[in-house]
């Protein structure tokens, strides 16, 4: 018999969030601040690396990458922005998964249900991070613009 | 609104729809039996209990697992209504899905109680002492009803297929948190895999729809830190609950009694 | 060609008692290199058990005043003295044993403060013995026994495979042909013991508690067989089914301390069971119920026209409700949006038991027309009527029915196997040939349909609701028989709409629906014939029990032109029959 895969799975179901919960969405925003941090991980190696093949090679290659312009500013405050999403809610969910915190205790459910696991002290515990991330996350930008001289 | 709309992903890739009559209190499963009852009678589908205790409707309803028969299209609140199959599992035919292999992970995480000594679970004549508090520990984890829902939602189910999945996973720490089992460093072994806990990254979209609020992403976390405790501070397993004393004897309370026999009584 | 599958015995239907019996038997076999077959129409744990709310009866406390003898006293005096005395001492005295098993396997009964295992008062009984969980009995005994059977190994789950027949021959058992859904194939399963535990036949009447699956399937195969059922006109209408479902709200609602409210607000029961009030046995409250509603007092639901009565739960308080009776707030506030502790919940008595069945004796074998054994066949659960609830059940009695004769039977088949070395019955292939021929006959016939499948359901169901409810009489039975015989004729000109092999629900919708039908005529036919009241089946014509005509077992035995009845006496051993008054 054929099977019929249509629903089964991949890459782009399990990143979809949408109609699930916050912490789904938190999840997929991980996920991909992980990639990205991944991928700076990578770039940043290389151009390091380059040094290795004598100072005009390094040299070259910073200027590439000057040269992007205005480019180079977001990329560095997008990578600035996924270290600070990905490390602090990395941190949370250490919190959770290690400690069991803000995941509540085994309770009797009672009709009309909600999991206590995602929960007041979850939902308080996802925004005061994103609060946080956003708060540094624009003064990242600030301290980036000043650096060029823009601010 | 009195008609509705269900739009249905039938085999084959054909998006079909079909139009019914809106009644008040209609559920999901209502309008499916109103199509295959009077339009289309070889849509298939799954349905039994019709109260939401039996777990067999679940299908993909607006793009979330629902229970079917616990739906109802008022609160929906749309005009058309998208149904598809379970998501994650492998479509047989039209809404109904393989569950199969779900169940064969339930069951590869031995879930049933264990006990070191065999006779006394199998062989006895009294109960386990448990108190109240001790039972809420785990009771919550013992409502699930294997719909399969927190599967279709799991984003770790949809990208690696060998995860024990959520239910699985809260079917473990049902029996690692009952007082009465001594299967806990068995199981930290059956959990402790490429493909168990580790998996879990704490979407929470389980928990989220589940219809009997088991709450697996708690369930996970808590088996979680089970392993941990055993890996890393070095825990061991503690023994079950004992049996309850035998009752004393000779204080028997007098009760109603029935009336004599009429025949000289009855066989022992 | 058809498929042979061997198994040593063959279980048709999980619920309690088919998984029950399975685990006694793996239990019992240890690795002996046997196998067993589980078979199931729907998923294994998705069997109508799980909705099964209320408790499990037993005397778990003699110390505290309970006794055998009371438990006894009280089921056979709720079964309106049809119960067969000595089986139902012999099922008394299992169910504590039960109960502390399943307990020691994992089931989750509520305790008391001293951790032992708590009860509660439910109807008809004169102490508090209902073991509970919560109010999901059910539920949580299949799921220990489903744990359970996890543990073994040798036996292989068949999940939706429909039976389609019995193959009895020689007066012995040979095995079951049954259509593997997902594949749309026939399978022959020969065993060497089966045990048919398919539960009742409560889809016959439209307001049902019961779920869609249970059509009586394995009482309407036997009764093809050549088998005999007993006391099918014995139908139990639990009182209290959710308007306009049939949902079933349980008993332990009222074993809490619910009321039941007529429209001028009193609490009737005062009138027709002074002593017991909403506690008497389920008979009594519907037939006092719907005395009410036919005499006006009762409310009109004006979206589905139905009449219904109120269940009142507010002074049990919040905290109560929230921890004693969570699955019935859960239910009445997603079906009708009713908070229990905030509004009475709309009830109206439902289709709920079947205390007939397949009959078998004592020890769970199936009894041919001549009261002989019936090689390697068993019957356990609500399927069987040994009978130990005769014309009325007691609530909390099923559940500890379905587990202690799963025991029994289980017991009894492994007994059975050792006793004599027994060989697979020769594989007939003309009986499973025919048996193809007749259902893919179905789906393959080119002529169009002349009568649709779920019209002649419908009319059946609503024919079964109107005329053989919880008040009957002659005219409506003999309306109800009349009709019931017409739909069958229509029925023979259906055909199979759906034409595609691989879990084809409108092939068993036409299988099951002529299963149904045979029930219902030997359902609306046998409370024609029974001229008298008793239990389940009161008669307006014939209000009163008739003991010297009428204390006997109905019997319907399959003929061409319909059923013949024929009677068989009640085991009387302990208790002769007294007035029955609560």
């Amino acid at each position: 018999m054929k099977r019929d895969r249509r629903f089964k799975a991949g890459i782009i179901s399990s990143l979809n969030p949408i109609g699930f919960n916050l912490e789904r969405w938190s999840y997929t925003v991980h996920r991909v601040t992980g990639v990205i941090l991944v991928g700076y991980l990578m770039a940043h190696i290389f151009e390091t690396f380059q040094l290795g093949a004598g100072s005009t090679a390094w040299a070259n290659t910073m200027a590439a990458l000057h040269s992007l312009g205005p480019l180079e500013l977001v990329g560095l405050w997008i990578v600035a922005g996924s270290a600070l999403y990905h490390g602090g809610n990395g941190i949370r969910l250490v919190l959770n998964e290690a400690f069991g915190r803000f995941m509540g205790k085994p309770i009797l459910p009672v009709y009309p249900y909600s999991p206590t696991s995602l929960g007041k002290n979850q939902k308080i515990a996802v925004w005061t991070i994103t609060g946080l991330v956003l708060a540094l996350w624009v003064w990242a930008g600030v301290y980036l613009l000043a650096g060029v001289g823009v601010i | 609104m009195d008609k509705i709309t269900l739009k249905i992903s039938r085999s084959g890739g054909k998006r079909v729809s079909y139009e019914v009559k809106y009644r008040k209190g209609m559920t999901v499963l209502d309008a499916l039996t109103e199509v295959r009852e009077k339009q289309d009678s070889s849509l298939g589908y799954r349905h039994s209990c019709r109260m939401g205790i039996c777990g067999s409707c679940g299908m993909t309803i607006e793009g979330l697992p629902m229970l079917a028969c616990q739906t109802q299209v008022s609160t929906l609140n749309k005009e058309t209504i998208n149904i598809e199959p379970l998501h994650n599992m492998d479509v047989i035919r039209d809404l109904v899905v393989d569950i199969i292999p779900f169940f064969d992970l339930h069951r590869s995480v031995r879930p049933y109680l264990i006990r070191n000594n065999v006779n006394e679970r199998d062989h006895s004549d009294r109960e386990f002492k448990v108190l109240t508090e001790e039972a809420e520990r785990f009771l919550q984890f013992d409502y699930c009803i294997m719909c399969g829902l927190c599967y279709a939602a799991c984003p770790t189910v949809a990208l690696d297929p060998f995860y024990t999945g959520p239910q699985a996973v809260a079917q473990a720490y049902r029996y690692m948190a009952d007082p009465r089992d001594e299967g806990w460093e068995k199981r930290i072994d059956l959990l402790d895999t490429s493909h168990g806990v580790w998996r879990c990254h704490m979407a929470g979209a389980c928990s989220s729809v589940c219809p009997k609020d088991v709450d697996p992403a708690k369930a996970l976390q808590l088996a979680r830190m089970e392993v941990l405790k055993k890996r890393v501070l070095r825990k061991r397993g503690k023994e079950g609950s004992g049996l309850v004393p035998p009752p004393v004897a000779g204080v028997a309370k007098e009760g109603v009694k029935p009336p004599p026999f009429d025949f000289g009584g009855a066989e022992k | 060609m058809v498929e042979t599958i061997d198994h040593d015995v063959v279980i048709v239907g999980s619920g309690l008692a088919g998984l029950r019996a399975a685990v006694e038997i793996l239990s019992r076999w240890g690795d002996s290199g046997k196998t067993l077959g589980v078979l199931s129409k729907l998923a294994l744990m998705r069997s109508h058990s799980v909705a099964a709310e209320g408790g499990t009866a037993a005397v778990l406390y003699p110390e505290d005043g309970d006794s055998l003898e009371l438990h006894a006293w009280d089921t056979i005096k709720g079964s309106d003295f049809l119960a067969d005395q000595d089986s139902v001492w012999k099922f008394v005295s299992l169910c504590p044993v039960e109960i502390r098993q399943m307990e020691r396997w994992g089931t989750p009964w509520s305790r008391r403060e001293d951790g032992r295992i708590a009860q509660r008062p439910f109807g008809g009984h004169s102490f508090d013995r209902a073991t509970f969980a919560q109010d999901k009995v059910g539920f949580f005994e299949m799921r220990s026994l489903y744990d359970k059977l996890q543990e073994h190994h040798n036996w292989t789950r068949y999940d939706e495979t429909f039976v389609t027949s019995i193959v009895v021959q020689d007066g012995a058992f040979r095995g079951f042909i049954g259509i593997k859904l997902k594949a749309g194939a026939l399978v022959y399963f020969r065993a060497k013991a089966g045990i048919i535990a398919t539960g009742g036949a409560g889809q016959l009447w439209k307001f049902t508690a019961t779920s869609v699956s249970t059509t009586g399937d394995g009482i309407g195969l036997a009764y093809r067989a050549g088998l005999p059922i007993e006391d099918m006109e014995f139908m139990q209408f639990h009182p209290t089914g959710l308007i306009p479902t049939g949902i079933l709200i349980t008993e332990g609602a009222r074993g809490e301390g619910g009321y039941l409210v007529n429209s001028k607000g009193e609490r009737f029961m005062q009138k027709y069971a002074p002593s017991k009030m909403e506690l008497a046995p389920r008979d009594v409250v519907s037939r006092s119920m719907m005395k009410e509603i036919n005499e006006g007092r009762g409310f009109t639901d004006e979206d589905s026209g139905l009449s219904y009565l109120q269940l009142d739960l507010r002074h049990l308080g919040r905290e109560k409700i929230d921890t004693k009776l969570p699955f019935i707030k859960e239910l009445s506030m997603k079906f009708i949006g009713v908070d229990p502790a905030e509004e009475p919940i709309r009830i109206k008595p439902t289709a709920h038991y079947t205390m007939g069945g397949i009959r078998v004796d004592g020890n769970g074998r199936v009894l041919d027309g001549g009261g002989r054994f019936v090689k390697g066949l068993w019957s356990a659960g609500e399927s069987a009527c040994v009978s130990i609830h005769g014309a009325n059940r007691l609530g909390s009695n099923s559940t500890a029915e379905c587990l202690v004769y799963g025991r029994i039977v289980g017991e009894d088949v492994t007994a059975y196997l050792d006793s004599e070395p027994k060989t697979l019955p020769p594989s007939d292939s003309s009986v499973v040939s025919a048996e193809e021929d007749r259902v893919f006959r179905d789906l393959f016939r080119r002529e169009e349909s002349s009568a649709d499948v779920y019209s002649v359901k419908a009319r059946l169901r609503d024919i079964m609701d109107k005329s053989v409810y919880v008040f009957r009489d002659e005219t409506g039975l003999s309306d109800a028989v009349r009709q019931v015989r017409a739909l069958k004729d229509e029925f023979r000109g259906v055909r199979v709409t759906d034409g595609g092999n691989v879990f084809n629900y409108n092939l068993q919708d036409v299988l099951e629906v002529g299963i149904m039908l045979e029930l219902a005529e030997v359902v609306a036919q046998g409370a024609l014939n029974r001229r008298e009241s008793r239990g389940g089946h009161a008669r307006t014509d014939y209000p009163k029990r008739d003991d010297t005509g009428w204390l006997k077992h109905t019997l319907a035995l399959r003929t061409p032109d319909g059923p013949a009845f024929s009677y068989s006496p009640v085991a009387i051993t302990m208790w002769k029959p007294v007035e029955r008054k609560y």
